[in-house]
Parts: structure tokens; C-alpha cells; sequence
């Protein structure tokens, strides 16, 4: 075994001083020369037709420089499945009809932003509403109003998941449960809001700053949108505040300002509210979920049948993605030998659902969860037992679907039970909840049609043997940028201060996919490795040359030592090596690249994390008041790259998690929402936040980068399960609708009383 | 967006009347500014003068007399309230409330006199400065006068100030003897705006046994802070018992006028004020004991 000197220990972040000391500079903090304000007036209505716009008035208002509607551009109807055109379904101006409240109509560019909003209200829309329709079982009817043309019964996408015999495993079960369940809607709520600042030169360049989880898909839907090439179009993302799945769709900042821009040839800076954040960009999906399993007596798996509505909001988006990962991960992470899902997205003349930290698996998770332990409950088996006989192992096949190859969740479950027993007798209106899970290292599909590798890296060593890192993977805030430069100093055998990092910016980073779907570590991990190791070799050929040993092999470098490795007292200095080498190749720095991209890794990832979660929670039987505790996660995620970021991504994740467990929520009135504000969406704060422990469970994993796999919204998907079965261990009562609120456990509980007494 | 305004600011009481009176057409007072500028940010509000007296610093003090009771002027922040050493000793439910009251960046900010003049129905304040028998002064250009906080709040953000009117402080007489008063908010996420609250003060007769007086409140139960009058009635010159707490629970939920939002149905804030009364009640009334013994 290799002993690391770089990986596994505690790094901080490498962006870190630069954002606490207010140096980092967001897309919010560009300001350019001769820079305009823009503004999006947005529909009024959930559905209706337009039928005219006029922009005179606006247009006469001094200081407004431009005034676009769908008029002004090509209308393209885009999206990220480029590969499945009739999903590609939204314009984001809208030409004809509008869909939902907050859909983007027309944009204006003004010398400053109160120009610019004085001109929105001077823009005159003639609309004919149509009548909406806004709950996804009721625009599944037949006669319900129809959204789009095509889509008949505002059916947008359907998926079928189905392995083994089902009717037949049914009838073998013993114990058959069938229950309903509802996941609500959840914001992103990104401490930076969705903002773009575009730049059109007269020359046809366009380069846009922008807050965004992949400055590759923004550059290609641009490009689609915009009639522009590529590689016309510059995408710079050096900071973004936050994305968790909101970022990486174009968004209507960023089409309005290239939009302006390119009719003004001057710069536009386009920032959304907070209001125009909650209400009209992308959220989690809500879902109504039908859950049947069937079980043996001793509680082994037979058979699970999951039918779920989900929606969908007035396009596609990345729905039909979250369609598909929540079927296939409600099979998870537990061996069913027959299951069947059938997924529908539909339509309806509410925002647009999309991804969302966990991108389908928190909702799947939730439902399934709380139905083991009902299960557990009514076979009278411990809920530990049920999850380990029935546990996913290292080189199960998920048939048709995956092959696991490293799987901790025996030790996980191991890991929990341990601290449950330890916990020992709790106090009164107690209880602690857990769940299994487990999410995915990145996707293997191709739904965007990219002839490029899906991650890629470029290494070049200078004479002083700094090391530049190239990489097109996006640091969103969850630390890729720390975990890249950890990855490429290990394999390179330098110190993480050797690395000059180069991210966000297409015109000099090679492409990666971006971040989403918990893809970093291993796939653009894997690109850097490449790159670095690549780069070694041509280091060590230089010092072979020295040291003769019998073979290149034999010599390695560990912090900037570079040795033989049977002697590794006898050695050169790194940076000697380096210098050699260079002069030696014509007085050329070291490059070299690396690449990643799947194959033959079935129909979702190449590798898996797994985990177990315990929340001990209190519930307050007058008022059905819920006060996390304790939250204990033993997470494998193979090999730990830095235990400080794997902390950090577990205390994010159990605040977003938690609040979709209990607290957040976008109610809505006739499509309307009705907290588009931080004062009545709640999101858990630190002083809700309970104490928190992570358990690292080792594995490795071989198709990661030192055996690593992911660890970023795998730990938001046991959360709400967690935290309903803390409930339903408290009170005896389960809570089958998020979030699950005091009133709700109340009303629960006055429920189970009449029930008892009579 | 906040629309441009005209900044003016205020030194002393005088030219912050002063300048209210020359732009009474059009202006807005701010002092922390913690529930105004939200409002301006909504464009709910949109002065063309907004007078900052947030500066003057006569109306910053907390003052304590064993005759009259404590003063707090109107532009002492929320953190001045919950830090005083003084306020601990007198009025302990005070710190308890403002320990509660938002996150410490909004009680650095936000004032005594903004909370009380923004009239938000599910201020913490309000409700306790009520069952404390508390009063306000009041003051314009051309008068001055005192009120009772029982008449101070009208309906949801709206007071008795008149147009040209400050706040200058809040009065709290001493709390009499045999009597303790308490306060609790029922909130989902910790030091946020109260669902339902509930103020009660307690007093005992000699006996330490029987209630003499009752000052009952309750937030965010209707456009403003009301008074549980037929609650209170119901508790003077009885013994405690379970019985009597539960019927002052259920009096006080028909008492109440709750609307249901996104964050509560109404029939869930009646039952919270069932709750919450009974706990406070009882609370009160133990705390009125100890001090008899
Ligand atoms: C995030 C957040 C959470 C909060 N949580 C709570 C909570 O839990 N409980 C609670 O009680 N409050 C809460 N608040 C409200 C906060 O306490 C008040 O905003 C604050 O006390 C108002 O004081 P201010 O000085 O900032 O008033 P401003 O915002 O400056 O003014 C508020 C209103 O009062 C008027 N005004 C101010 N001073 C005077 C005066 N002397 N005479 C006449 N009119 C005046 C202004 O014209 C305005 O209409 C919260 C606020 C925020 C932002």
C-alpha cells in the first residue's frame, strides 16, 4: 500500500483566503466599461397567449438602450438533452404563449438598473389568458387544459424501469404494503442569484461572465441560441456562489444579456432578484409517489413496484433526468430480485422542476426509507437487521442497470448501529431515525451529444517546477478546485502549494462536463491523475538518466523527492529534475493531458457511494414541534480525498436536507408562489443545526482516482427519510407528505389518538 | 429596488420634528431601518424624504426609577435592551424576549421605537410591554402625548401615530409585588418571527395561593397584540389547578382572531394558543409563588 502524502489529509480550501477576504471576484462584482443594466419583465399569467407587445413607450425613456422581446431572437427552443430535440422545449423569451408565472417576455438594457425597471412598467403585453392548470394528477386528465401541442394529456416524459418477475415475486411475499407518498418542492436558494454579464465585440465575439455549475453547457446552448460558434462564444466562471443543480441549464440571465449585448454591442450586466430567483428559475420536483413491496416473513426482498407523477412544471428542463435517477435509486441501495418503476413528468403551468442537489434520489429515498421501517414495524424485525440482510454488496449487478463494484454499506450500517446502542436509552419524545442510501459518481450519458472527452486536463510544468493545472470543472463552493489540485500534487509528487490552478474559463481550460451529478471527484479526478501521472513520466525520464535504475518504474517522486523506490533516501530534488528535463527538451515546459470518459459502465455510473444515516430528533407532543439532535452519517465514498471538504459537504448537505425533511416548502396559489422571499421560505440556519458527525467508511473503489468516489449530493438523499422515521420512532406516527411540519405530526398524532380510543 | 430618496438626517428630537414638519407631504421616519427597508426593497414603500433618527442619541438611554418604573428611549437597539445589566435585574423578561428576537445583526440594528411604530402584529415587544402595563410617549411638533400600549396598535402595521408623530419611549411602571411576568413565541426555526406568543403576568394575593391580576397578551393572533380579557377574568381570585389552566387555554383560543398563511392554518394557531397559555400561566404563576415565600 502506497502511503499518501497528500490525499486523506485535512486541506484547506485553496479558494479559501481569496472569498473570506472579499478578493474572489463574482460574476455579481464585474463591472466593465461602458457597461448597461438589463431587466426581464416576466408574465403575469400562468398560461396565456400573446397576443402584442409594445415596447415604444419603453423604448422613449431616457436612458434604455435597448428593449428585446421573443421577437429579437432566432427562437430556438433549447435544452440540455440536445441529443432528443422534442425535449428541447423552452425559448426562455417567449414568442407565442407563456406558461408559468415569471416566464421571461421581453428584457431591457438601460444606463442603470432603476432606468431599466421604471422601462419594464412601461412595456405593454396584451395577453388572452387560457385557463391553467397547476397539480400534476390533474393535468394528467383527460379534457385538462394543454400546455404544449405535443404533449398529449401534458405527458412530458415517461420511464420504465422494470427487472425479474414482479407479478409473480408479489405473489410469493408474504407481507405486501402498499403506501402513497408526496415529495414537495424545494429552492436552491444559491447565495448568489443567477446573474450574467455579456459582452458582444463588433468583431462576432461574445464572452459572457456568468454564475454557472458548467461554462462548457453554457457556451454550447448559447451557441445553439445565438447562431454563433462555439468557439465565437467565451464563457469566464471563476466564483460561483452556490448552485446545487440550479446552474448548469441556460438561464434567462444569460440569454437576455448575450441577447442585448449583441444588439448594442456594449456590455450588459444582468442580476436576479431574490423574487425573480424563487419564482422563476428552476426548483426540485415535487412527486406523488405509489410504493408496493413485497417481503418475506424474515423480511427478505421480493418485490417492489414504484409509480410515480412528478411536476413538472411548463418545460422539461433536467426532469426527465430526475425522472429516471428517482426510479432507479428507489431501488436502492438494497437488493430487489424483481421491480418495476413507471415515471411520469407532467406538465404544468407552474415553474419548471428540474435538478436539484440529489437530482430525484432525496424524494426516492424519503418514500422508500419510511416504508422499510412500517414494514420493520409490522413484521416486528429490527430496522437495522432489515437493511443489512437485504444490503447491496461490492460486484452486485442492479440487473440491466449497474454493476457495483465497491459497496460499504454492511460496515455503514455496522458503523450506525454501533453509536445507536451507545446513544442508549433516550429521553422522553425521542427518536432516532435512520436511512440507507446511495448516489451515483457522475452520469455516463450523453444526452448533450458532446464529441469531447466528458472531463479533460492539462498539466504544464515550469522551470521551477510550479506546476499550472488546467481543468473545465466548475468549483461551485463544494471544493473541486481543492480536491483537483490535491489529485494532480498526489500523482504529480508535489505539495498542493506547487499547483497554479486554471478553471473557468473556456477559453483556456480544456472541457469537462461541469459539476452535477456528484461527477468531480471521479471524472475529472481521474482526467487530472491522468495528466499528472503523464507528466511524471516525462520528469522521470530525465531522472532515470541519473539515477540509472534498472527500469523508469522504479523510480517515483513523493513531496518533491525524486527517488528509486526500493531506496528512497536515494534520490534528486524535484525541482533539479525538473529544471534538467527542460533544458533537455529544447528548453520546453512539461505538458501533458488527460482525459476521462465512461464506457461500458451500464446505464447510470460508473460507481456508487453508499451510506447510512442516524437524526435524533425530539418532537414536542402539545405543539408537534421537531429539534434535530444528532446527526450521524457513516458515508463510504472510497477513498477520502480531504476529510475537511467531506465535513463540510456533510454539514451542507444535512441543512438542505433537513429543511426539505421539515421546514421548506413553495406553496403556491393558482401557480403562484407565495414565499419568493427569505423572510417566509425558512432554511435551516446554524442554529438549528444539530450536531453532526461523519464516519468515513473506506472502500476502493477501482474505477476511481485512488479508489475515491463521490461524497456531494449523495449525503442529501437520507435526510427527509431520516428525520420522518426519528418522527415516526418518537411518536409511533409516520409522516407520509414533506416537509413534514408540527402541524402535520399534530394532526397525525390527534388522528392516532381518536383511532386508539376507539 | 429601492426607489432614490431624499437622506435627511436628524441630530436631536427637535430637528428630526422639524424636518418631519417641512416634508410632511412626502417622508418616512427610518432608525435601524430593519422592517423599512424591506418594505422599500418591495417597493411597498416609496418615500420621497426619509428623515434617519437613528442618530439621535437623547432618545438612547435606559433609565430605572424605583417611583416610575423603566424608560427606554426609542432608539435603543434590541442588543442595548438584551446586553443592560439593569433591565436584567428589573425586567428579566425583557432579556428573555430580545434573546429571542431576530439574529444579533438585526437586534445591532433595529430599535425599540422601529419595532414597536412598524406594528407588526408578530412583534415580540408589543405583547410583553402590554402585559407589563406599559405606556409611550409620543411626541409631534405641536404636541405631546402619552398612551397605553393597550391603545397603542390599530390593525396589521398600523398605530395611533398620527402624521408628523414620533415615538419618543416606552414607559414600564414597576413590576408590583407577588408578580411575574413571562414570554414565549412558538417558532419553527429559532429567533424568528412568532407564529403565535403569548405574555403573561401574573399577580398573587397575600395568600400566595390566588391570582389578584392578570395581564394576559397574545401576538400574532390577530391584526395586532390583543389583551385575553375574558381569560384574565377568568383567572383572578381562583387557585391554580389543571382544570383552571385548561379552561384558560380553550377561553383563550375562542379569544384570539388567528388567519390562516402559509405558515400556519387557523386552526392550528388556536390550539397554539391553547398551549402556549396554559405553559405561561402556569409559568407565571409558579414564579408569583416563589416570590411569596
Ligand atoms: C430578519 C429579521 C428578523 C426579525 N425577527 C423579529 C422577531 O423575531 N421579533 C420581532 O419583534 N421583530 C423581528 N424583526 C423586526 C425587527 O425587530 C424590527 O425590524 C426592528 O426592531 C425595527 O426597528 P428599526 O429601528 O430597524 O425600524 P425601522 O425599520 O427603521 O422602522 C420601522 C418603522 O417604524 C417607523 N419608525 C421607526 N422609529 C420610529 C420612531 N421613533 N417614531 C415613529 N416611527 C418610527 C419607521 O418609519 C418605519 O415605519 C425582524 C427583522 C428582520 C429583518
Amino acid at each position: 500500500m502506497t502511503k499518501f502524502n497528500v490525499i486523506n489529509t485535512p486541506i484547506h480550501n485553496v479558494d479559501g483566503i481569496a472569498k473570506v477576504t472579499g478578493r474572489a471576484v463574482y460574476t455579481f462584482d464585474v463591472n466593465l466599461p461602458h457597461m448597461l443594466h438589463g431587466k426581464i419583465l416576466r408574465s403575469p399569467y400562468p398560461h396565456a397567449k400573446i397576443l402584442n407587445i409594445d415596447t415604444s413607450q419603453a423604448e422613449a425613456l431616457t436612458g434604455v438602450k435597448a428593449v428585446v422581446t421573443g421577437k429579437d431572437t432566432l427562437g430556438v427552443k433549447q435544452g440540455i438533452w440536445r441529443r432528443y430535440k422534442e425535449l428541447c422545449d423552452e425559448e426562455i423569451l417567449a414568442r407565442d404563449k407563456v406558461c408559468y408565472i415569471g416566464e421571461p417576455v421581453a428584457a431591457v438594457a438601460a444606463v442603470d438598473e432603476d432606468t431599466a425597471e421604471e422601462a419594464l412598467d412601461l412595456i405593454e403585453v396584451e395577453y388572452e389568458p387560457l385557463s391553467a392548470v397547476f397539480e400534476p394528477l390533474e393535468a394528467i386528465k383527460e379534457g385538462a387544459p394543454l400546455l404544449h401541442e405535443n404533449a398529449e394529456r401534458n405527458i412530458n416524459v415517461t420511464r420504465h424501469i422494470e427487472w425479474g418477475d414482479v407479478d409473480e415475486a408479489f405473489k410469493q411475499a408474504d407481507y405486501v404494503r402498499e403506501d402513497w407518498f408526496r415529495c414537495s418542492s424545494q429552492a436552491h436558494v444559491c447565495m448568489e442569484t443567477h446573474c450574467a454579464v455579456a459582452d458582444y465585440i463588433p468583431e462576432g465575439k461574445l464572452t459572457v461572465w456568468t454564475s454557472t455549475q458548467s461554462h462548457y453547457y453554457i457556451k454550447v446552448l448559447l451557441s445553439d441560441v445565438l447562431g454563433l460558434k462555439e468557439n465565437d462564444i467565451r464563457v469566464i466562471s471563476r466564483y460561483t456562489g452556490g448552485g446545487f443543480g440550479s446552474k448548469f441549464e441556460l438561464d434567462s440571465a444569460q440569454f437576455c444579456s448575450s441577447v442585448l449585448s449583441m444588439k448594442l454591442c456594449k456590455p450588459v450586466k444582468i442580476v436576479l432578484s431574490r423574487e425573480e430567483e424563487f419564482m422563476a428559475t428552476k426548483r426540485r420536483t415535487p412527486m406523488f409517489y405509489y410504493l408496493r413491496s413485497g417481503v418475506k416473513k424474515d423480511g427478505t426482498f421480493l418485490a417492489k413496484e414504484a409509480r410515480v407523477f412528478t411536476e413538472g412544471g411548463a418545460y422539461t428542463a433536467m426532469g426527465a433526468t430526475a425522472l429516471y435517477l428517482t426510479g432507479f435509486f428507489q431501488s436502492f441501495p438494497y437488493v430487489w430480485p424483481s421491480y418495476r418503476y413507471d415515471g411520469y413528468r407532467v406538465y404544468t403551468n407552474t415553474a419548471p422542476t428540474s435538478a436539484m442537489r440529489g437530482f430525484g434520489a432525496p424524494q426516492a429515498t424519503f418514500c422508500a426509507e419510511t416504508q422499510i421501517d412500517l414494514i420493520a414495524e409490522e413484521l416486528g424485525i429490527d430496522r437495522i437487521d432489515i437493511r443489512r440482510k437485504n444490503a447491496m454488496y461490492a460486484d452486485y449487478e442492479v440487473p440491466g442497470q449497474a454493476t457495483i463494484q465497491s459497496c460499504g454499506l454492511s460496515e455503514c450500517l455496522d458503523r450506525v448501529e454501533e453509536w445507536i446502542k451507545d446513544r442508549g436509552k433516550l429521553p422522553p419524545h425521542h427518536g432516532i431515525g435512520i436511512a440507507a442510501y446511495g448516489f451515483m459518481s457522475g452520469g455516463i450519458f450523453n444526452w448533450f451529444n458532446t464529441p469531447y472527452a466528458f472531463s479533460s486536463a492539462v498539466i504544464q510544468v515550469n522551470v521551477d517546477g510550479k506546476v499550472d493545472l488546467f481543468i473545465g470543472s466548475q468549483d461551485m463552493g463544494q471544493g473541486s478546485n481543492t480536491t483537483m489540485s490535491m489529485i494532480c500534487a498526489e500523482e504529480l509528487g508535489v505539495r498542493v502549494e506547487d499547483i497554479r490552478l486554471h478553471m473557468g474559463d473556456t477559453d483556456k481550460c480544456p472541457v469537462d462536463l461541469g459539476a452535477w451529478g456528484s461527477r468531480e471527484t471521479l471524472m475529472q479526478g481521474n482526467a487530472v491523475k491522468m495528466a499528472a501521472a503523464e507528466a511524471k513520466k516525462q520528469i522521470l525520464k530525465y531522472a532515470a538518466a541519473k539515477m540509472s535504475p534498472n527500469i523508469v518504474y522504479d523510480l517515483d517522486i513523493k513531496d518533491r523527492w525524486v527517488h528509486l523506490l526500493a531506496r528512497p533516501e536515494r534520490g534528486l530534488s524535484y525541482f533539479d529534475v525538473v529544471k534538467e528535463a527542460i533544458r533537455g527538451k529544447e528548453g520546453q515546459p512539461i505538458v501533458a493531458r488527460g482525459h476521462y470518459t465512461p464506457h461500458r459502465k451500464g446505464m447510470i455510473s460508473p460507481a456508487y457511494s453508499f451510506g447510512v444515516q442516524a437524526v435524533e430528533a425530539s418532537v414536542d407532543s402539545d405543539t408537534g414541534k421537531v429539534t434535530l439532535k444528532n446527526c450521524v452519517t457513516a458515508h463510504d465514498c472510497g477513498q477520502v480525498i480531504n476529510p475537511l471538504g467531506l465535513q463540510g459537504q456533510l454539514e451542507g448537505a444535512i441543512a438542505m436536507a433537513a429543511g426539505y425533511g421539515f421546514i421548506e416548502d413553495l406553496p403556491m396559489d393558482e401557480g403562484k408562489i407565495l414565499n419568493p422571499n427569505l423572510v417566509d421560505y425558512k432554511i435551516l440556519r446554524t442554529t438549528e443545526m444539530p450536531e453532526t458527525t461523519v464516519m468515513g467508511v473506506t472502500t476502493y473503489e477501482p474505477e476511481g482516482p485512488f479508489g475515491a468516489k463521490e461524497a456531494g449530493e449523495g449525503l442529501t438523499n437520507p435526510t427527509a427519510g431520516a428525520l420522518a422515521n426519528a418522527v415516526f420512532q418518537a411518536t409511533g406516527t409516520s409522516i407520509k407528505e414533506l416537509p413534514i411540519t408540527p402541524e402535520k405530526i399534530l394532526n397525525a398524532l390527534r388522528e392516532r389518538n381518536k383511532r386508539e380510543k376507539k | 429596488m429601492i426607489r432614490d430618496f431624499i437622506y435627511l438626517k436628524a441630530n436631536t428630537v427637535e430637528e428630526a420634528l422639524d424636518l418631519i414638519d417641512q416634508h410632511k407631504e412626502d417622508y418616512k421616519v427610518i432608525c435601524g431601518g430593519q422592517s423599512l427597508l424591506i418594505l422599500m426593497r418591495q417597493g411597498l414603500v416609496a418615500p420621497e424624504h426619509l428623515i434617519d433618527i437613528k442618530s439621535v442619541e437623547e432618545l438612547n438611554y435606559i433609565q430605572f426609577d424605583e417611583k416610575e418604573g423603566l424608560r427606554i428611549g426609542a432608539t435603543t437597539t434590541h442588543r442595548t435592551v438584551e446586553l443592560s445589566p439593569l433591565v436584567l435585574e428589573k425586567f428579566p423578561v425583557l432579556v428573555h424576549m430580545e434573546e429571542n428576537l431576530a439574529s444579533i445583526q438585526t437586534r445591532n440594528w433595529g430599535t425599540i421605537g422601529g419595532n414597536l411604530c412598524h406594528g407588526d402584529p408578530a412583534g415580540d415587544p408589543g405583547p410583553v410591554f402590554m402585559a407589563l402595563n406599559g405606556a409611550v410617549k409620543i411626541a409631534s411638533k405641536q404636541k405631546t402625548r402619552t398612551l397605553t400600549l393597550d391603545e397603542f396598535f390599530i390593525d396589521y402595521f398600523e398605530t395611533v401615530l398620527e402624521e408628523g408623530e414620533i415615538l419618543l419611549e416606552v414607559r414600564l411602571p414597576p413590576i408590583p409585588p407577588r408578580t411575574a411576568v413571562v414570554y414565549e413565541k412558538f417558532n419553527i426555526i429559532k429567533n424568528d418571527q412568532g407564529i403565535i406568543s403569548v405574555a403573561a403576568s401574573i399577580t398573587l394575593n397575600n395568600d400566595g395561593l390566588s391570582c389578584n391580576d392578570a395581564r394576559i397578551v397574545i401576538g400574532a393572533a390577530a391584526p395586532a397584540p390583543i389583551r385575553a380579557k375574558e381569560t384574565e377574568k377568568l383567572l383572578i381570585g381562583e387557585k391554580i389547578s389543571k382544570g383552571l389552566l385548561e379552561k384558560a387555554g380553550e377561553k383563550a383560543s375562542e379569544e384570539a382572531d388567528p388567519v390562516a398563511d402559509i405558515h400556519a392554518s387557523e386552526e392550528y394557531r388556536r390550539h397554539l394558543v391553547g398551549v402556549l397559555i396554559k405553559k405561561m400561566v402556569e409559568k407565571a404563576w409558579e414564579q408569583a409563588k416563589a416570590q411569596v415565600k
